[in-house]
């Protein structure tokens, strides 16, 4: 398959993405207060309160800031361009034309992600200042890497299938906005899954959200335990290929029974 | 149903109007011809390929413009779209090149091909658009009411264009519109559809023989004349002084009207209207195709 369309479909993105400035900065700069908020948030809950054992302050903190770091990356969600695409009815367009459409969403996602994920170095220096993270060591770090990127696909594919829900009700916002406030308390964003006590703990473990945050996270501070990254990054394989076949069937539907707005 | 048994073939290279009022099918005919829209019966096929099955590969011999729709990116500079379509369609970079130079020199674009498309002004855009659908040298380009929204001189522009890319690059075109000007310059051909069923399908020269056969014969008189009559002509209208005749082109002869108001009446001024496209294709619109008898028994 020839790739350049979609090399050009990410470039153009970036540099779409590029030319808000004003709002990039402030990006930076709300998420350098985040980071305090949540180091001084931890740091009191952990005052009152007994530590986990797996889970010591720093590592909380750790584990807290570098969530903010990858939601930087992960919140940017590429796929918004099919509803509006279906709502616009320029997606017709885009099916005439050569392509594979859902690939080019994915590239443009993807050069819309390049660009933010250029945010997180000086994010990240930012936040060094405020606030002590741990440094994993160099295998862990490429475990959670690896993780990471599995995770992008994973919430790749979550998103694309909640936007071609479009396909059948042109409008999905309220639906997008529950399951996103569902999956930033699922997915480990917020706080880490250990926290769940009992049987939850054991659902939400279970549900494919953990794989965004939660694997690569707890990957990073250590609490998943080196023996164990090959089980943990294979489980979250499993779900990315899930969802990759469940977002073709949708495609496949979806793509049937195109209806474009107007004319 | 939007559309039900509209059935018709294009020869390579023919131009044909693609007419019907709001709401006809127009747009669902083109859908399907693009692939965007699957039918639940019946059979498509442009170049050989089953359009909704080989989208992809449909989508290479195809070209569309959408008057009421850009295809070309927003944010960018109008070249940094071709560019992308480029890419899109895999255009080799010396037939990049040449196509681009052409359409630029035609299409005078030079002046704005670096502006962004938000800024550009509906004539600009336009013109863009057309250079976008047709980068890739189509062989079949859908037209959806091109000149929609452009004054008298862009629209002349946009019609020499798509005179000229059917003539000198052999490309067939399907040419949807509500301005019957654009068909009446550029097509020989015309397929007409109402409720989604084809009414008529033919030359344009045959129709406005068809539906044109009645002239008006419009007379001046020198004061106003009560009950005008002339032998062979039917009074459409009497306001003042002037009155209009309708008659029937194969059974009477304009010049013998006139004398024959000249020598009944004081008669300072005759003009004659032809029925133009416009007109006719109103009459089917509101009369239906039957309205041809109710014209002949009169």
């Amino acid at each position: 398959m020839n790739l350049a369309p979609y090399v050009e479909f990410a470039k153009k993105a970036f540099s779409r993405e590029a030319t808000y400035r004003i709002e990039v900065l402030m990006e930076i700069g709300s998420l350098v207060l985040r980071v305090y908020i949540l180091r001084a948030l931890w740091t009191a809950l952990y005052a009152q309160n007994a530590a986990p054992t797996n889970l010591p302050l720093h590592s909380m903190i750790t584990y807290a800031t570098i969530a903010m770091l990858m939601s930087l990356i992960l919140e940017v969600d590429g796929t918004r361009l099919i509803r509006e695409k279906i709502r616009e009815g320029t997606i017709a367009t885009d099916l005439m034309k050569p392509i594979s459409v859902p690939l080019y969403f994915f590239s443009d996602g993807f050069g819309q992600t390049l660009l933010h994920a250029l945010l997180v170095i000086p994010s990240l220096l930012c936040a060094l200042l405020l606030v002590h993270i741990d440094v994993a060591p160099p295998a862990t770090f490429a475990a959670f890497f690896l993780a990471f990127i599995i995770g992008y696909g994973v919430n790749f594919f979550l998103n694309f299938l909640m936007n071609c829900i479009a396909f059948w009700t042109l409008e999905t916002f309220a639906a997008q906005l529950i399951v996103r406030w569902v999956s930033d308390l699922l997915s480990g964003q917020v706080i880490p899954l250990t926290l769940f006590p009992g049987i939850l703990g054991r659902i939400v473990f279970a549900l494919p959200f953990a794989a965004i945050y939660s694997t690569p996270l707890l990957i990073y501070v250590g609490v998943i335990p080196p023996e164990q990254w090959a089980a943990s990054i294979l489980a979250q394989l499993l779900w990315l290929v899930l969802f990759a076949v469940l977002s073709s069937l949708v495609w496949r539907a979806a793509s049937n029974r195109v209806i474009v707005q107007g004319g | 149903m939007a559309v039900d048994d509209v059935s018709f073939a294009l020869e390579p290279g023919e131009l044909v109007g693609y007419i019907g009022p709001n709401g006809a099918g127009k747009s669902t005919t083109i859908k399907m011809l693009t692939g965007i829209l699957v039918p639940t019966s019946g059979e498509v096929r442009v170049a050989g390929l089953v359009p909704w099955k080989q989208r992809k590969e449909n989508g290479r011999n195809i070209g569309v413009i959408f008057g009421q729709r850009s295809q070309l990116y927003w944010d960018l500079p109008l070249v940094e779209s071709f560019e992308l379509l480029r890419a899109i369609y895999g255009v080799p970079r010396d037939q990049y090149r040449r196509n681009l130079d052409e359409f630029v020199q035609i299409l005078d674009m030079g002046s704005f091909l670096r502006t962004p498309v938000r800024q550009l002004s509906l004539g600009q855009r336009m013109r863009g658009d057309f250079a976008a659908a047709l980068l890739h040298s189509p062989k079949i380009v859908y037209l959806d009411e091109p000149t929609i929204g452009l004054d008298v001189v862009a629209k002349e522009a946009i019609r020499e264009f798509i005179a000229r890319i059917n003539a000198e690059r052999g490309a067939t075109i399907v040419l949807t519109t509500h301005d019957l000007a654009d068909v009446e310059r550029l097509c020989r051909r015309i397929v007409l559809i109402d409720n989604g069923t084809l009414i008529y399908d033919g030359d344009i020269d045959r129709i406005k023989s068809e539906y044109g056969r009645f002239r008006t014969l419009v007379v001046r008189f020198c004061e106003p004349v009560e009950r005008p009559h002339l032998d062979g002509a039917a009074v459409a209208e009497v306001e003042g002084p002037i009155a209009r005749f309708r008659f029937d082109r194969n059974l009477q002869r304009a010049d013998l009207l006139v004398r024959q108001a000249s020598e009944r009446y004081r008669v300072e001024d005759v003009s004659l209207e032809e029925p133009d496209l416009e007109s006719i294709i109103r009459r089917i619109y509101v009369e239906g195709y039957g309205g041809r008898s109710k014209e002949d028994a009169s």
